[in-house]
């Protein structure tokens, strides 16, 4: 069934870049028309922005380098780093009993079924299923959508299942005695295999601790926003087999011309 | 009846209407919005099928629902089943629903679209475990809202284009 979905996606592609090109240039055309003092006022906030961010950035890797070493003086793998691709949201279905929003990326990109996608400030969903040019991504607040997590304070594994609404997700079999408390950030584990570890995921909203139930009832809050999705990352192992095309156009022709160069020798 | 040929060109006014139905269905909204987006595809069908029933039938609307299935992601034939049901009173009482005032069009156009809906939530349910949101049924109203402004529009269109 996968190819043949693979197909009739790539066929109906078209309909929806041409669903997406009114906004597009209606979003080009605010653009021209902004004003040069606006321009520059985003300008330099941006400006500042990026100091504020490569002052980060030392850091993290004074950090990242001296984690490596640690890891190694405990003489476990040292984590891999992953490569990121830039994505835009083209289609959010209509139908409200799937979550999953179309982006511009596909197999011709190094898209492949199963990857994570992020946003900026966590995890989004993972790919469904891919087409030439497009892919679907489902959202973890999706109800066939479950990921496995850690509390970051106390290290508690719980799974986060989607329940079709795109602010609210529900933890599974928590029990009562639980050190879960509310306002606690979960991270993903990694320990399905599926999201690397340690990217947020949501936020704890509600502990309810009704005994006559066999669970707690917690309630949690997405940290992306998944109602304003716009731009996405794709994400990829560094080691795994699958990897990023970032020029497609370019890499057919230099196939192409490995494929011409071998048949003349 | 004898059916006159069809230019090419004709056909593609009506693809292309077609076309436009689901580039507006699919179009990124907010979401506050996007919960009253009418059901455009269904509506422009709907329209050929009452003016043109014997061109447009209920195989063009199972192809129809195929490629809504495609596009929306959910399991194949869904919406290609849901689309062939609700063309069936169509076609089968085309010359009746001509002579309704737009009004009562209005009316029925509406709930055969919440019949398509309510066709595509029960397989959805018993495939997918999917649950009943409360905006699920608000596109029935504005579908019947726009249904007036659409039948005046594509009839325009059809004398146009002399489609018969």
């Amino acid at each position: 069934m996968q190819p043949t979905r693979m197909v009739l996606n790539s066929i109906v592609s078209p309909v929806q870049y041409l669903a997406t090109l009114p906004e597009q240039t209606f979003s080009r055309l605010s653009e021209n028309l902004q004003s040069r003092r606006q321009m520059r006022h985003e300008l330099s906030q941006l400006r500042t922005q990026m100091l504020d961010m490569q002052g980060e950035m030392q850091r993290y890797q004074f950090l990242k380098l001296e984690n490596e070493r640690l890891r190694r003086l405990l003489a476990s793998d040292a984590r891999e780093d992953s490569l990121r691709m830039v994505t835009e949201v083209i289609a959010v279905d209509g139908d409200s009993f799937l979550h999953e929003v179309v982006v511009n990326k596909g197999t011709v990109n190094g898209v492949f079924i199963g990857q994570p996608v992020l946003d900026e400030n966590g995890v989004v969903g993972q790919i469904s299923s891919v087409g030439l040019t497009t892919a679907r991504v489902l959202l973890i607040s999706d109800q066939s959508h479950a990921i496995p997590t850690r509390s970051e304070r106390s290290g508690i594994r719980v799974v986060v299942q989607g329940v079709g609404q795109t602010n609210a997700l529900e933890v599974m079999h928590v029990p009562h005695s639980t050190e879960l408390e509310v306002g606690d950030l979960l991270l993903s584990s990694g320990l399905g295999g599926v999201f690397p570890e340690g990217y947020p995921v949501a936020v704890i909203e509600d502990i309810d601790r009704d005994l006559t139930l066999p669970f707690a009832q917690v309630t949690a809050r997405p940290v992306a926003s998944l109602d304003r999705i716009r731009m996405l990352l794709l994400v990829w192992q560094a080691s795994a087999e699958q990897q990023p095309v970032y020029n497609p156009v370019q890499q057919l022709r230099e196939r192409m011309r490995g494929e011409d160069s071998e048949n003349d020798s | 009846m004898i059916v006159e040929p069809i230019s090419l060109g004709q056909r593609g006014v009506v693809l292309a209407t077609l076309v436009i139905g689901l580039v507006l269905s699919l179009m990124p909204m907010s979401l506050g919005m996007a919960a009253w987006r009418p059901d455009w595809q269904l509506l422009v069908l709907f329209y050929w099928l009452l003016a043109l029933p014997h061109r447009v039938n209920i195989g063009v609307a199972f192809i129809l629902g195929a490629i809504v299935d495609v596009l929306l992601g959910t399991t194949l034939g869904i919406h290609a089943a849901a689309y062939s049901l609700v063309a069936y009173p169509v076609v089968r009482h085309y010359q009746r629903l001509r002579h309704f005032s737009l009004l009562q069009q209005s009316s029925l156009i509406g709930v055969l679209v919440g019949l398509a809906r309510a066709i595509t939530f029960i397989i959805e349910h018993y495939l997918n475990n999917a649950t009943l949101l409360s905006n699920y049924f608000w596109p029935v109203l504005s579908s019947a809202f726009v249904w007036p402004w659409l039948y005046l529009i594509l009839r325009k269109i059809r004398h146009r284009f002399h489609i018969r």
